[in-house]
């Protein structure tokens, strides 16, 4: 079996788990309200930055610091339950499928997954400033490339939580630890990121790319510049080492 | 007798030990809070332990929301994980009975954990703020307050899970709640007393609007009404399965 008709029987393997619903009823729950009250986006409060950027970026807030993370949290959450009802897992370990395999199908799933559901808010975003901008006669609907960019980013920036999210829910047994220490590190993102090693706080980075993006937006707000040099060596390091660890502790687990 | 049962169904969950950590991390956090920025709070005017909980409210508060979700989640997936549902059904017990036996698990732990917090508020005004008296009875009636506030979220939480036979759908339903109302329009007064909104409000803010009657009124009347649709769902559900 090669590595993407391991990804297929994965992505098979979820189909009936509406995870998809999931991912979206927030990306509906965070641009409505936006819409509903887009009057605000003109209320910029002496924060030098113009309404379109300023919908851009308001709308991004609780994506980027709350349910990204929390998405990823409920997707691990998918992956290693829904193969535990009826000892699925066991019988899938008991096939010739090489662990590692097996392992980084998984781990694919949830990239993708979170792929998804970033394309989801982009195509909102979209919906949503084309409907803002009639409510209110002008355009605020950014360039293509610079909100497709700008998401990117975020939707990049996400993977090494992925892994350390991954990584616990493969390393405790116990849903309610895995689970609750993924929505507790979620809490003091906000105060990480205005510390000097956020860089460290692999949960952060997501909110620390879009707080670049508001910095760019809106003078003196946040830093304009992203510190690439420390991030992205730390963001290898700390990827690597969780998919590694996940992954030893994954080839030994009889059941996961 | 559910009780007790409920409680040993969680025995190798790590259920107890999660909840006094979360407890333990709320607890933890005005002292951090004070600590690192103690010369903004100790200058502002009011009383100590009101700053102290305006200070950190907010974050503990989505704390013990978020210990909320997971412990119905976990209590649920407990059951249906291995059909362990059905056999509860065919024994000689009401379905409901399930049902409020967690809820009383969840109701005590949630009382244990905010007396912890609300203590920590008090020692970290203590500490910081001299002259300031730490009073039991105080103590009480605030954990009592928060108490109040948080039931709604916690026995909508299980009525939820106790829907959903799979975890993700019922953590999912619960991250998207707090999601959801978290980005309303804070201008509606009427949006704190929704469950997973009325946690974040503090006792004295409630009572400088003279609203603790009402918050105790109203999240008294929802807990009660989202037991009762428990109850409902119960009977609806043998016809669907």
């Amino acid at each position: 079996m090669n590595y993407i008709s391991a990804i297929s029987i994965e992505m098979k393997k979820i189909r009936r788990s509406k995870i998809l619903l999931l991912l979206l009823i927030p990306v509906l729950m965070m641009w409505i309200p936006s819409l509903v009250n887009s009057d605000m986006i003109f209320d910029v409060r002496d924060i030098p930055i113009t309404p379109e950027r300023n919908f851009f970026i308001q709308g991004f807030m609780g994506m980027a610091w709350f349910m990204l993370p929390a998405s990823v949290v409920i997707c691990t959450v998918l992956l290693t339950r829904t193969e535990l009802s009826h000892r699925g897992i066991v019988k899938m370990l008991s096939l010739p499928v090489s662990r590692t395999k097996l392992f980084l199908a998984k781990y694919t799933v949830l990239v993708f997954l979170i792929f998804v559901q970033m394309a989801f808010t982009v195509l909102a975003y979209f919906i949503c400033a084309a409907a803002a901008s009639r409510m209110h006669g002008c355009d605020l609907v950014l360039s293509p490339a610079y909100v497709l960019g700008s998401t990117f980013r975020i939707y990049a920036s996400a993977l090494p939580m992925a892994a350390v999210f991954w990584m616990l829910s493969v390393l405790i047994p116990s849903p309610i630890f895995s689970v609750g220490i993924g929505l507790a590190s979620i809490v003091p993102s906000v105060l990480v990121i205005n510390t000097e090693f956020w860089y460290a706080y692999p949960v952060s980075y997501p909110f620390y790319f879009l707080m670049v993006e508001y910095g760019r937006a809106a003078e003196g707000v946040y830093e304009t510049g992203i510190d690439w040099i420390p991030l992205i060596p730390a963001a290898l390091l700390i990827t690597a080492a969780a998919l590694l660890i996940a992954c030893i502790r994954f080839q030994r687990s009889q059941k996961v | 007798m559910t009780f007790g049962i409920e409680i040993k169904k969680l025995k190798r969950t790590g259920y107890l030990p999660a909840c006094l950590g979360a407890a333990a991390l709320a607890a933890l956090f005005p002292a951090v809070n004070m600590a690192a920025r103690s010369e903004t709070f100790t200058v502002m005017p009011g009383a100590p332990l009101d700053i102290v909980t305006d200070a950190s409210w907010q974050v503990m508060a989505m704390l013990n929301v978020m210990l909320l979700i997971c412990g119905a989640c976990l209590m649920y997936h407990i059951e249906y994980a291995d059909s362990g549902i059905q056999k509860m059904s065919s024994l000689p017990v009401r379905p409901g009975q399930i049902f409020f036996g967690k809820a009383a698990v969840t109701a005590l732990v949630m009382a244990v954990s905010l007396v912890l917090e609300t203590s920590a508020l008090s020692l970290c005004a203590d500490r910081w703020f001299p002259g300031f008296e730490p009073d039991i009875r105080e103590i009480f009636i605030r954990a009592g307050f928060q108490w109040i506030t948080l039931l709604p979220t916690g026995v909508l939480m299980l009525l939820i899970a106790s829907l959903c036979r799979n975890m993700w759908v019922s953590l999912g339903t619960g991250i998207i709640l707090v999601f959801t109302l978290s980005v309303l329009p804070t201008d509606n007064p009427a949006a704190a007393f929704l469950p997973f909104c009325s946690p974040f409000q503090t006792f004295s803010s409630a009572s400088g609007q003279g609203l603790i009657p009402a918050f105790i009124a109203v999240c008294l009347t929802e807990s009660l009404c989202f037991g009762i649709a428990e109850l409902i769902c119960q009977k609806l559900r043998r016809y669907f399965e």
